[in-house]
C-alpha cells in the first residue's frame, strides 16, 4: 500500500511539471485529490488495516496530501504569472504613434501683449481705464494743444466720420477725458486701437494699437518720467535694458522726448513721452502751477514685431493659426 | 531737409567726424533719417520737428550745434552795394489783408543776366535736392536753405504797373503756376497779384506768366510772412506741397524777412551781375512785437527733477541766440528772431533740457502713496471671458475694425438687419477699409477662410471687439465677441474616421455654456431660429435669464460658399457687454453636500419636434425643489421606435440639504413624474 501511495506522489508531482493550464490543473487535483480521486481512494482501504499500520498509514496520508496541495497551489501560481504575462502581452500598443491632443485656444500675440503692458503699469500703481475709439475734434486734437490748421495734425492723417467725428489718431485722447473732473494725484493708463490712413504695407496698417499712460501730482518730474519708464522697460525687456530719451515734438508735451530702448544690440523705438503742456492741463481743469504731470504713448504692433521677431504687420491681422500657434 | 556737411561748416566750425554727429543730432532733437558720403562730403538727411521751421535751415542747425559746441555761428554776409533810382519807384507794395500777410519786403534788381549758376552753387543745391533752374531761381532757393525763409524772384516787367497786391483770390479766378499746371482758386486762398491777376500762389509756387525767363532784365524779389493756416489750408486744398510751403505752414517770424531779402538780393546781383536799386520797399502794417519770456529758475527742477546751475542756464540760452537778463532768481528771455516756437516758460525749460542733455536728467521714482493698480470690472470680465474661450479651446483672432460692406453683403443680410446700419468714413484712404464694422463675425468668418485656403481645415477662432452703430448723438460702441468653427475638435486623431470628428453644433454651444457658467452670468437658453445668414433648420437665439444675447448656429450652406468654406461651419455673435454686465466674478463657497444623493433614471419617448428642453422643463418642475441636476445620457431614434419618435433619457440627481432621503420619497418623487409626464406632454415613459 505504501508503494501505492509512493507512486501517487511521485506520479502527481512529474504530471504537474507537464501542466500548461489552469483546466489541466483542476483536472489533476481532481483526479488525486477529489473526493473520489486516489488519494480517497487509498483513505477507503484504511478501516480494513490493523490498527498499527493503519495508524501509520493515515499519518502518510496526511502528509502527502498536504504536500501536493502546496505543490498544486505552487503550479497554479505559476501558471497565473505565466498567463498575466501573455494576457498583458497579447495588450502590446506602439508608444510612438503620435499622441492625441485637445484643442488649446491662445491669446492673440497683441492681446498678450497688451496684457503684459498693462500687467506692468498696474504694478506700477497705473489704473487702468478706458476710452473710445470714435473721439471728437475737441479731444482728438483741441484739448491736446492741437487747434485746427496745426502743422502736427499732418503727421497723422486722420479718419473723418463727420465732420466733427473721427477715429481717435492715439489714445492720448483717453487721458484728458479721465483728467477732466478729477483731482490729482493720479496715474491712469489705457490701451486700445487707434488708427491713422496709412497705406497698408509691411510696417503700416490703418489700425494698430497704443498704450498711453500719464501720472499728475504735486511734484511730478521729467525725472519721474525717466524712471518709471526705464523700469517699465526693465521689466518688458530684461534687467539689463537701457534707455534712451532723445527731444522730440509733441503739441502736448514740453519737454518732449522720444524713447527707445536696447533689445537685441539695436535701439527700439517704443513711442513718445514728456511732461504735459501746461495748456493741455489749464484746458482739463487742473492748474499746471500747483501740479505737473508726465505722459507716455507707447507703440505695440512695431515693438511686438521686433520683439517677436515678425517680418509683415500684416500677420497679427491675417489671423493664420500657422503664426497665432507659435505664441 | 537735406544737410550738405561742408556747406553747413561755412557757418560754424564742426569738425567731428560724420559718425559723431549721427549720434548726437538725435540727441539735440533733429532725427537722422539718413546719411551718406559722397563726392568727399557727407550729406545727412534730417527730420525735423513740425514746430521748427528754423530748423529748416543750414542757420538753424548750426545755430545748434554750435550751442553744443559752445562756438559763435558765422551768419552770412548781407551788405548791399545799392544803386539809384530807390527801389520804391519802380514798384509798389499793397497788402490788402494784414492778418493774412503780416509783412511784404520787395528789392528790385535792374539789369541782371539770367543764365546758368556757378557749379558750386549748383551742386550744393542739387545735393539739397532742389533742381538748378538759372542764376537768380537758384539764389532764391539757396538763400531759403541758410535762412529757412522762401523767397520768389518775379520778371517786373510781367507785372501789370509793377505792382503787387497780396489779396485773396477772387472767385472763378484761375492761376497756371510754374509747373505748368491750371489752378482753379477760391475765396479761401490768398494770392499774389499785380493789379489785372493772380501771379503766384501765397508760400505755395510763383506764377508761370511772371517767372524768370532767360531775357529777364529786371527781378522783383519777394521775401514775406503769410499765416501759417493759410498757406497749409490752401496747399491741402490744391494738393500742392513745396519747399517754401512746407516753411510757410510751420510759421515764418515776419522780423527775419528783410534779413533773407538782403542776403537774396546780395545773391542775385552776385550771381547774375545786375544792381540791387536802393532800399527795399517794406510793407508791415503792425510790426509783430517780440515776446518776452518769464523764467522762473526754481520752475527749472520742479519740471525737470534736477538743478541746471544759474550760469549753465543763462550760457545755454545766449548760446541759441536767447537774450537774457537776470532779476533775482527771474530769467527775462527774449527769443531770438525766427524762434516763434518758444513762447511760454516750459518752451525755454525744453531749451534749457536739450542743451543740458535728456541722458544727464537722473531716473527717479515718484514719491506716492504706493499702492497696485487696477481694472475697472468690465475689463477683468472681459478677461475672465476670454480665458473661458481659451480654455475651451478657441483661439483669438484680431481683425481689422474697418471694413468694405461688400464683406456684409455676403451675410445676405435682411432690409432691417441693424448690421447693414454701417458707419462710412468720410474720407476713406483705400477701396478695402471704407466702414466701421457693425459686427465681428465677417472678419472671423474671412480669418477661417484664409486658414481654409491654406489647408487648415480645423478653425476654431473667437474675437472680441468693438463694433460700431449708427446713433442719433453720433456713432455707439459696443462690445461683441464672434465664434467660428469648423473641422477637427481633436488634433492628431489617427484613427478615428473623418466625419465622427468634426465639431458639431453642439461644440459651439458647449463652448458657449461654459463661457456663461464661467462668468456666472445667468441662465443660458436657446430658442430654435435665427438670421437669414444661419442654416434655416440649425438655427438658435440665445437668451441669458431671458434677455437676447445673441444667435448661433450652422453657417447657412449659401453663405458658408461666399466665404470659401466648404463643410459645415458654427458661428455665433453675441452682445459682449449684455454678457459681461452679469458676470460674477467674485464667487461665494457654496459649501459641500453633506448628504448622499440619489441618482434615478427616467427615459421618455416623445416626437421628434418636442424640444429637449421642454421636456427638461417639465422634468424639473415635477421633481421639485429636491432635484439637484437633470442630465441627458441619451438620444435615440429608430426600431422598434415609431417613425417620428424618438427616445430621451436621463438621470435625476435628487437630493435634501438636511437629510438622507428614504427610499420611499425616491420612489415617491418617480411615481410622480411618471404620473404628471404624460399628462404635460406628448410622451410617454419606458420602464
Amino acid at each position: 500500500m505504501s508503494d501505492d501511495l509512493d507512486r501517487i506522489v511521485h506520479d502527481t508531482l512529474a504530471a504537474l511539471r507537464q501542466v500548461q493550464s489552469p483546466e489541466a490543473l483542476a483536472s489533476l487535483r481532481r483526479e488525486i485529490l477529489g473526493r473520489r480521486g486516489r488519494l480517497a481512494g487509498l483513505m477507503k482501504t484504511l478501516p480494513s488495516l490493523d490498527a498499527s499500520r493503519r495508524a501509520a498509514l493515515g499519518a502518510r496520508l496526511n502528509e502527502a496530501r498536504t504536500r501536493l496541495e502546496a505543490a498544486i497551489a505552487a503550479r497554479e501560481q505559476e501558471l497565473a504569472a505565466v498567463a498575466s504575462v501573455r494576457r498583458l502581452d497579447a495588450e502590446w500598443i506602439d508608444v510612438t504613434l503620435p499622441g492625441r491632443r485637445g484643442p488649446l485656444g491662445r491669446r492673440h500675440i497683441l492681446r498678450r501683449t497688451l496684457d503684459e503692458v498693462e500687467r506692468i503699469f498696474m504694478g506700477l500703481g497705473f489704473e487702468v481705464v478706458e476710452g473710445p475709439e470714435v473721439e471728437t475734434e475737441e479731444f482728438n486734437f483741441e484739448r491736446l494743444n492741437m487747434p485746427r490748421d496745426h502743422p502736427a495734425r499732418d503727421t497723422q492723417d486722420t479718419f473723418y466720420l463727420t465732420d466733427d467725428l473721427l477715429l481717435r489718431t492715439q489714445s492720448t485722447a483717453v487721458d484728458v477725458r479721465v483728467m477732466i473732473g478729477r483731482t490729482p494725484p493720479m496715474r491712469f493708463v489705457t490701451s486700445g486701437r487707434c488708427y491713422r490712413r496709412d497705406t497698408v504695407d509691411a510696417t503700416h496698417m490703418p489700425v494698430f494699437h497704443q498704450v498711453d499712460g500719464f501720472m499728475v501730482g504735486e511734484g511730478i518730474t521729467f525725472a519721474d518720467l525717466k524712471g518709471v519708464l526705464a523700469t517699465f522697460a526693465r521689466e518688458m525687456f530684461g534687467a539689463g535694458t537701457r534707455t534712451r530719451f532723445q527731444p522730440s515734438y509733441f503739441p502736448f508735451t514740453e519737454p518732449s522726448a522720444e524713447l527707445a530702448v536696447t533689445f537685441a544690440d539695436r535701439w527700439l523705438e517704443l513711442g513718445g513721452c514728456g511732461m504735459f503742456h501746461p495748456r493741455v492741463l489749464e484746458m482739463a481743469g487742473i492748474d499746471p502751477e500747483r501740479y505737473t504731470a508726465f505722459a507716455f504713448g507707447l507703440g505695440v504692433d512695431r515693438p511686438a514685431m521686433v520683439r517677436y521677431g515678425i517680418p509683415d504687420i500684416r500677420l497679427f491681422w491675417e489671423n493664420d493659426l500657422r503664426m497665432l500657434d507659435q505664441f | 531737409m537735406r544737410v550738405l556737411l561742408s556747406w553747413l561748416q561755412e557757418y560754424v566750425d564742426i569738425t567731428d567726424p560724420p559718425e559723431v554727429l549721427a549720434e548726437q543730432l538725435p540727441m539735440l532733437g533733429l532725427g537722422v533719417e539718413t546719411w551718406e558720403r559722397g563726392d568727399g562730403d557727407v550729406i545727412f538727411d534730417l527730420e525735423i520737428a513740425s514746430n521748427r521751421p528754423d530748423l529748416l535751415s543750414l542757420i538753424g542747425i548750426a545755430r545748434e550745434l554750435a550751442a553744443w559746441r559752445r562756438r559763435q555761428v558765422r551768419l552770412p554776409v548781407d551788405t548791399l552795394e545799392e544803386t539809384d533810382p530807390p527801389c520804391h519807384e519802380r514798384g509798389a507794395v499793397e497788402i490788402v489783408d494784414p492778418v493774412l500777410c503780416p509783412r511784404y519786403v520787395a528789392h528790385v534788381i535792374s539789369d541782371v543776366t539770367v543764365g546758368p549758376s556757378p557749379p558750386e552753387i549748383a551742386s550744393r543745391l542739387e545735393a539739397a535736392g532742389i533742381r538748378p533752374i538759372n542764376n537768380v531761381v537758384d539764389a532764391t532757393n539757396y538763400a531759403m536753405l541758410e535762412w529757412g525763409h522762401p523767397l520768389h524772384a518775379f520778371d517786373l516787367e510781367t507785372l501789370a504797373d509793377h505792382r503787387i497786391v497780396v489779396r485773396p483770390a477772387a472767385p472763378g479766378e484761375a492761376l497756371v503756376t510754374l509747373d505748368g499746371i491750371q489752378r482753379s482758386l477760391d475765396p479761401a486762398m490768398l494770392l499774389i497779384a499785380d493789379v489785372r491777376r493772380p501771379v503766384a500762389l501765397a508760400g505755395i509756387m510763383g506764377g508761370a506768366e511772371t517767372e524768370i525767363h532767360p531775357f529777364t532784365r529786371t527781378v522783383l524779389l519777394e521775401a514775406a510772412s503769410f499765416a501759417p493756416w493759410s498757406v497749409r489750408r490752401t496747399s491741402r486744398r490744391l494738393g500742392l506741397r513745396t519747399e517754401a510751403s512746407a516753411r510757410f505752414e510751420r510759421g515764418i517770424d515776419p522780423e527775419g524777412v528783410l534779413r533773407a531779402a538782403r542776403r537774396c538780393a546780395r545773391l542775385i546781383a552776385r550771381a547774375a551781375g545786375g544792381c540791387v536799386l536802393r532800399g527795399a520797399i517794406d510793407a508791415y502794417p503792425a510790426p509783430a512785437p517780440r515776446p518776452t519770456i518769464t523764467l522762473r529758475l526754481a520752475r527749472i527742477p520742479r519740471v525737470l527733477g534736477v538743478r541746471v546751475p544759474s550760469d549753465d542756464v543763462v550760457a545755454i540760452l545766449s548760446r541759441l541766440g536767447v537774450e537774457t537778463s537776470r532779476d533775482g532768481e527771474i530769467l527775462r528771455a527774449i527769443p531770438p528772431v525766427g524762434r516763434r516756437d518758444l513762447e511760454r516758460e516750459e518752451d525755454v525749460i525744453e531749451e534749457v533740457a536739450r542743451h543740458f542733455g535728456y541722458d544727464r536728467i537722473p531716473e527717479a521714482m515718484p514719491v506716492e502713496a504706493m499702492h497696485q493698480g487696477r481694472r475697472p470690472p468690465r475689463l477683468e470680465a472681459e478677461s475672465a471671458a476670454r480665458d473661458a474661450l481659451i480654455r475651451s479651446g478657441l483661439t483669438e483672432a484680431m481683425t481689422v475694425s474697418l471694413i468694405h460692406p461688400r464683406l456684409l453683403e455676403r451675410l445676405d443680410l435682411d432690409a432691417d438687419d441693424p448690421w447693414r446700419q454701417a458707419v462710412p468714413l468720410a474720407n476713406p484712404l483705400t477701396a478695402e477699409h471704407t466702414h466701421l464694422r457693425p459686427c465681428l463675425l465677417p472678419g472671423v468668418l474671412e480669418a477661417a477662410r484664409v486658414n481654409v485656403n491654406r489647408r487648415r481645415q480645423a478653425v476654431h477662432l473667437f474675437e472680441m471687439g468693438t463694433i460700431f452703430r449708427a446713433s442719433a448723438g453720433g456713432v455707439e460702441e459696443q462690445r461683441a465677441l464672434a465664434v467660428a468653427m469648423r473641422g477637427r475638435w481633436l488634433i492628431g486623431d489617427w484613427n478615428a474616421s473623418d466625419d465622427g470628428q468634426e465639431v458639431l453644433f453642439y461644440h459651439l454651444k458647449g463652448v458657449l455654456e461654459v463661457l456663461v457658467g464661467e462668468l456666472r452670468a445667468g441662465s443660458l437658453s436657446v430658442e430654435a431660429g435665427g438670421p437669414r445668414w444661419l442654416h434655416p433648420a440649425r438655427a438658435g437665439r440665445l437668451f441669458i435669464d431671458g434677455t437676447a444675447l445673441g444667435v448661433a448656429g450652422e453657417l447657412h450652406p449659401a453663405v458658408a460658399e461666399r466665404f470659401e468654406l466648404p463643410g459645415r461651419t458654427y458661428v455665433a455673435e453675441l452682445d459682449l457687454d449684455e454678457l459681461l454686465r452679469r458676470a460674477v466674478l467674485q464667487p461665494r463657497f457654496a459649501g459641500l453636500p453633506r448628504f448622499p444623493a440619489v441618482r434615478r433614471d427616467v427615459a421618455v419617448v416623445a416626437p421628434r419636434s418636442l424640444p429637449h428642453a421642454a421636456v427638461e422643463a417639465a422634468l424639473r418642475e415635477s421633481v421639485g425643489p429636491l432635484l439637484e441636476s437633470v442630465e441627458l445620457f441619451d438620444v435615440y431614434m429608430g426600431p422598434p421606435l415609431e417613425e417620428g419618435m424618438r427616445n430621451l433619457a436621463y438621470t435625476l440627481t435628487l437630493r435634501a440639504p438636511d437629510r438622507t432621503l428614504t427610499g420611499e420619497e425616491v420612489e415617491e418623487i418617480i411615481r410622480r413624474v411618471h404620473a404628471t409626464l404624460p399628462e404635460r406632454l406628448p410622451v410617454t415613459i419606458r420602464t
